[in-house]
């Protein structure tokens, strides 16, 4: 049976949606993780899409390194790293924004996304799997950088930094077809190390600070 | 895509000379932090990463020669390219580079001596230190806009791995927020950067199919074709998203943290060098969007963003309490004048922020350099703590006095000059508001600098660390020698740059002037 371009490509961008809600939704560090777990699989499908439908052979390696990578490596050294920090840390349990409050601004910043894409691309040629994902990435980038500004625990906001390279990464491929595979590998050893000197310094954090509030990282300031 | 990679492996068989020796300039680091890795001996890393250093400024040299003889160069199939814009970049990076190992040999010493780091501490001090040196020194010798980004991401990673060296509670907190702040910021100019590329993709089918689209010399070729729709979109991104890096205001809020609590040697490298790499990056894009648009909208929002950046320094500034971070902040003006001079424009204006980018990163690490030392001497950063310099260390008073009165902007120094430069074009320019505005923030600042530099160089001598006797601080020499000897380098630069401008650094600015020519009509 023969499964139509347009139902693959609607089903897998409510995916990717639905997961980052997910992120939005929950408070605990487990649910962020599988939520943002779901969702680089869903972006390595795809990213096997779009290569798919282009035939680069590039974009099909760029979709197995984000299966391998995002799905598997990162979740796995975040959760190995924050293992010995107490399960208090792990909790979103007073954001700056509710969580009710967080999702319907979440929701508006989607539809802002397609709005926009819609007013400066839609004139230009782009094929159907951009049109479809174009929107999906900037909501991704968006609410990434909303979950960042909006939440207490530093590793919200390292959740909130990969949703935000998800989005990037998408809109990458749909746009582009993606930039060359060295400059994508280049990218993803960018995020991997990044990972890993962020989960050092919230390990180191978490020994010196009573907790990885945001509020207390005020000392250094100007009066 | 694979066969751009043939024909860069091809080329990396049977190269031309100067694509080699853009290939080993950059091997060297690598090569210094290989053999650091291996030795792991604190005294053999001091020695590997100042041989680094000779070696990458001797190459590089070697690589403005050959930019003066021959115009511009490229390597590794295009990925790589070098001319006298990229080249004005580089030579700061592997002169301070240099001097930042030279003094780091005294300045970690001492601090190993004081027990605030220990061997391994310095192992992985200089093996950051050398991955920091390689992946500033990879930005100005990028055609590939996205290896620069990738490259530009890196020396966020190295440089939060180099604070975090300290593990007290203020080098965390400032580490946190720059590796938060500086990421976002990239993400949004990588962002920009794809959509440049998707612009020139959709006008140059042959860039999209030989996959060099996102090379800034197919950009720049294409530059008048782009849609305009799109281009004013990305520019903006990358303004925003480099500008962050590059410490302009309203973007700049991690960077006095971040410059304020890495070890001095870096700080000077953060801010002397690594954010010419960020403003770097923005005006290559600068370049290409004024050629698709015109240059009044993206100049525009240079001079906002350069008088923003001014105005927060200054008052920043004028009320600081803690030295390094008074450096930091004026980090943040320079930058700003550099983006105001580019606002401004025209032959003077490029050439003005040019000059400044160099002067800049010769000044800000004397003064780091000097502050470094003085803060381990008086055993504080806060100024009002610091008194009488120029009696208990005349040598480092000294330096730090000029090294002041320069990055203040007084004559005969050379950021006067430059700043001169810049007020010249904006008048000259017909922007007498920018430039009113620039001359009361720069009267502002240079009052603000006199008002802590005069008490701390001159004064009857007092602070925490002066009151121990000489005989129980572990060896105190003043700052060291190969600490004096960095800044005496440093020096003697800021001195016969503020009378002159040498002529091979005239050709070389002059030919960078006319990169800038490619976007942007009027010169």
């Amino acid at each position: 049976m023969q499964i139509p371009l347009s139902e693959i490509l609607t089903l897998t961008a409510v995916g990717l949606l639905l997961s980052t809600f997910g992120v939005v939704l929950r408070r605990s560090f487990e649910g962020w993780l599988s939520a943002y777990r779901y969702q680089s699989i869903i972006l390595a499908g795809s990213t096997a899409v779009i290569a798919y439908e282009t035939g680069y052979w590039e974009i099909y390696a760029a979709a197995i390194l984000t299966l391998v990578i995002k799905a598997v490596v990162i979740p796995r050294l975040l959760v190995s790293v924050t293992e010995s920090v107490k399960d208090e840390f792990k909790i979103e349990a007073n954001p700056y924004v509710s969580i009710r409050l967080s999702l319907l601004i979440s929701a508006l910043l989607v539809a802002l996304s397609y709005g926009l894409i819609h007013e400066t691309l839609v004139s230009t040629s782009l094929g159907v799997y951009a049109l479809t994902y174009l929107p999906v990435s900037l909501s991704l980038f968006f609410v990434g950088l909303f979950v960042m500004v909006s939440r207490r625990m530093a590793l919200n906001q390292v959740v909130g930094l990969l949703i935000i390279e998800n989005g990037l990464f998408l809109f990458t491929t749909a746009l582009t077809q993606g930039v060359s595979l060295i400059i994508e590998v280049g990218i993803l050893a960018d995020i991997l190390v990044g990972v890993m000197i962020s989960a050092l310094l919230l390990l180191r954090m978490s020994q010196t600070f009573d907790s990885f509030d945001m509020a207390s990282l005020e000392s250094l300031k100007d009066d | 895509m694979l066969s751009t990679l043939v024909a860069g492996l091809g080329a990396g068989a049977a190269p031309s000379g100067w694509s080699t020796l853009v290939l080993t300039v950059l091997l060297t680091p690598a090569a210094a932090l290989v053999l650091v890795t291996l030795t792991r001996n604190r005294r053999h890393a001091e020695a590997i990463t100042v041989f680094s250093g000779i070696l990458v400024v001797v190459q590089t040299l070697g690589l403005v020669s050959g930019v003066i003889s021959q115009g511009q160069f490229s390597a590794m199939g295009g990925y790589l390219y070098l001319d006298a814009f990229g080249a004005l970049v580089l030579i700061p990076i592997a002169g301070v580079g240099f001097v930042a190992a030279l003094y780091s040999v005294s300045y970690m010493g001492r601090q190993y001596e004081r027990g605030v780091v220990d061997d391994g501490h310095l192992v992985r001090y200089y093996q950051g230190f050398n991955c920091f040196v390689l992946t500033m020194l990879l930005v100005p010798l990028s055609n590939n806009m996205g290896l620069m980004w990738v490259a530009i991401e890196a020396t966020t990673l190295v440089s939060v791995f180099m604070i975090m060296l300290y593990t007290n509670q203020g080098a965390m907190e400032a580490a946190w927020k720059y590796l938060i702040v500086a990421t976002i910021g990239l993400s949004l100019a990588l962002l920009g950067i794809v959509l440049f590329s998707y612009a020139n993709t959709s006008v140059s089918p042959s860039a999209a199919a030989s996959g060099s689209a996102l090379n800034w010399t197919s950009m720049a070729a294409d530059s008048r074709l782009l849609d305009p729709g799109i281009v004013k979109i990305a520019f903006v991104f990358v303004l925003v998203g480099l500008g962050t890096k590059a410490g302009l205001a309203p973007m700049h809020t991690w960077l006095p943290d971040a410059h304020g609590e890495a070890p001095t040697p870096v700080s000077a490298l953060l801010s002397g060098v690594l954010l010419n790499c960020a403003i770097y990056g923005v005006l290559r894009f600068y370049i290409v969007a004024s050629g698709t648009l015109g240059a009044a909208l993206p100049s525009e929002l240079m001079i906002i963003l350069g008088l923003l950046s001014m105005g927060i320094a200054s008052a920043s500034i004028y009320f600081q309490k803690d030295m390094k971070r008074m450096l930091a902040f004026s980090s943040v003006e320079h930058m700003g004048i550099v983006s105001l001079a580019v606002g401004f424009g025209g032959f003077i204006g490029f050439f003005a922020a040019l000059l400044h980018i160099v002067n800049h990163a010769i000044a800000k690490p004397l003064l780091f350099f000097a502050s470094g030392a003085v803060s381990q001497r008086y055993e504080t950063k806060v100024m009002a703590e610091i008194k009488g310099v120029i009696k208990t260390m005349p040598v480092t008073g000294a330096l730090l006095l000029v090294g002041g009165l320069a990055i203040a902007g007084m004559p005969p120094f050379n950021i006067f000059l430059s700043e001169f430069m810049v007020l010249t074009s904006g008048f000259g320019g017909g922007q007498f508001i920018a430039g009113s505005l620039m001359i009361l923030l720069l009267v502002v600042i240079f009052a603000g600098f006199l008002r802590h530099l005069v008490p701390m160089v001159f004064g009857s001598p007092k602070g925490p660390g002066v009151a121990v006797p000489a005989s129980e601080r572990p060896g105190e020499r003043g700052a060291g020698l190969p600490a004096i000897l960095a800044m005496g380098i440093l020096v003697v630069l800021v001195v016969v740059l503020g009378l002159y401008v040498p002529q091979p650094l005239q050709t070389l600015i002059r030919e960078a002037v006319q990169v800038f020519g490619q976007g942007a009509p009027t010169i």
